[in-house]
């Protein structure tokens, strides 16, 4: 697949973050994870997506996120329709924090928190660990800002949970994105703090008009956060609407009901 | 009867299944290895008592060590560890690229084998066998054992390192193509930080492994002590021999107690 098959034309226009139809993904032939999602999130708002596991919640964001091939339907995140490898424009504009945070534990804070800039600045200079010195400012700054400026030069293995979080949530603020997906990064940690990241993160995202997607299985922590909420199950959406609105009893007969869906591996 | 039960019983069986497969394993093995040592007489007493007593001979008249030799053996252990040395590193300059271009997380397939296959056909062949060659195209001496070894080197970290890059946790190399990184950001930024120190672990391992097989490339004119090695057993003359052994002996442990200091001292951080 080449560039070509994008259409980035209405990439600042005020379309939908992300407008899913019909799509259609199995890892093997034959065995669908996600049959024909139906997905509009409008620009500026922060919506969750909730489920059982192996509803297909981590595939669907790795496939928004430009990271897997699917095999039907239509995907356009931020005005770029999705097909093959994207465009580095794209992995500008969306920012993603898979569930176990992707840091790289041998490099220290600061320089997990530079490579978001790599999407930007593609030379070869980085390579040899250059990275501009008014880069270097920004993601200090940014580690100011989530607390963690004393652990810049800390390598990521040495940082507790908590901490780790954060780096990961600089890094994607490096990139500097319209759209955060996040898949249910906060899973490893307790409710106080698990709430606490969310509540940063949310301040973040409402103060730059930012559009966050994320799967979160904390059901105290959706209703307080989310504009809006998306349960699939069984690789289909099967409720959408306001958090708010949602019954939770029924909520949880919804999710936590076993069936054939929750046993599909790739959750 | 509900799914748990169901699924309870279900592992209870493959234990089971597993604890008889690993049993029946263990005694094929074993029977096999029987069976082998005894076709080559290991079972047959007479061979193996008579055997000790030539080793017990052989090994009197290593003693005493002659030493009117050894100015000679050191000059000649210097240039196999420098043999050793140059030929490790130039290995692993050649190893590292090649293990990167063998990993599936990051090339495409036919690439990947291709690597694989050409390092495979290299570890094929036995380093005093590289070294043989080597002399034919190189002539007698020191580069000759020095590019064997090299040779031989590339052929074990090539596969070491693409197995071990292979192993990186999946999830960070998606995390930083998500950022927009190309293949040789995540050689720099994921690769190298993530593997440094199992990278560099081997490397001296083999380092350690090249002092040792060095000693021999001589016999075959490849440079080294291994020259001197050859010319007393010939000659019958046993006793410098064992002042040879002896050298190699220090040298080895010298260079064990070398790379566990070093392994101490900066690869064991993490």
């Amino acid at each position: 697949m080449t560039a070509g098959d994008y259409t980035p034309q209405d990439q600042f226009s005020q379309g939908p973050a992300v407008e899913v139809r019909d799509l259609w993904l199995a890892y093997r032939p034959g065995q669908w994870v996600l049959k024909g999602v139906n997905l509009t999130v409008p620009r500026g708002e922060l919506w969750v997506v909730m489920g059982p596991s192996g509803a297909g919640k981590t595939t669907l964001m790795k496939v928004l996120a430009g990271l897997l091939p699917f095999q039907r339907g239509t995907v356009e995140v931020m005005g770029f329709r999705l097909r093959g490898e994207p465009p580095r424009l794209f992995r500008r504009a969306v920012g993603y924090i898979p569930q176990q945070l992707g840091l790289v534990r041998g490099l220290t804070a600061l320089e997990n928190v530079l490579l978001g800039t790599l999407a930007q600045h593609g030379g070869w200079g980085l390579t040899f660990g250059f990275f501009p010195r008014e880069e270097v400012a920004r993601a200090r700054d940014y580690l100011g800002m989530l607390g963690l400026g004393d652990k810049a030069g800390v390598r990521v293995f040495n940082l507790s949970g908590g901490e780790r979080q954060r780096v990961a949530i600089a890094r994607t603020l490096m990139q500097d994105p319209q759209l955060i997906l996040a898949d249910e990064f906060v899973s490893d940690l307790d409710l106080p703090r698990a709430a606490r990241i969310l509540e940063t993160i949310r301040g973040l995202v409402r103060e730059r008009g930012l559009t966050l997607l994320m799967n979160l299985h904390e059901i105290q922590l959706v209703q307080e956060l989310a504009d809006r909420v998306v349960v699939i199950k069984g690789g289909q959406v099967v409720y959408r609407g306001p958090a708010q609105a949602l019954d939770w009893s029924e909520f949880r007969a919804l999710v936590e009901a076993e069936d054939d869906g929750a046993r599909v591996a790739g959750g | 009867m509900g799914p748990g039960s169901l699924a309870g019983k279900d592992r209870g069986r493959d234990a089971a299944l597993r604890r008889w497969r690993d049993l029946s394993g263990t005694l094929a093995l074993l029977l096999v290895l029987g069976w082998i040592l005894g076709r080559m007489g290991f079972f047959d007493p007479g061979r193996l008592t008579g055997g000790l007593a030539n080793f017990g001979r052989f090994a009197a008249e290593l003693f005493p060590p002659d030493i009117s030799v050894l100015p000679v053996v050191l000059s000649a252990l210097v240039e196999t560890v420098e043999m050793a040395f140059a030929g490790t590193l130039l290995g692993f300059i050649v190893s590292f690229p090649l293990g990167v271009l063998g990993t599936r997380t990051l090339f495409p397939r036919p690439v990947v084998l291709a690597v694989r296959l050409l390092v495979a056909i290299v570890r094929t062949v036995p380093s005093l066998l590289w070294a043989l060659i080597m002399v034919i195209v190189v002539g007698l001496g020191p580069l000759a054992g020095t590019l064997a070894l090299a040779l031989y080197t590339v052929g074990y970290l090539a596969k070491l390192y693409a197995e071990i890059l292979e192993g990186i946790d999946p999830e960070i190399l998606e995390a930083v193509r998500g950022l927009g990184a190309r293949r040789h950001h995540i050689v720099r930024f994921v690769f190298w930080p993530e593997a440094a120190n199992t990278i560099l672990s081997q490397l001296l391992f083999m380092l350690e492994y090249n002092i040792r097989s060095s000693t021999v490339l001589g016999l075959v004119g490849a440079g080294g002590i291994g020259f001197y090695m050859q010319v007393y057993i010939s000659t019958l003359a046993y006793g410098r021999l064992a002042t040879v052994l002896l050298a190699v002996l220090a040298v080895v442990l010298i260079m064990d107690a070398l790379s566990a200091w070093v392994r101490r001292r900066y690869l064991l951080q993490t």
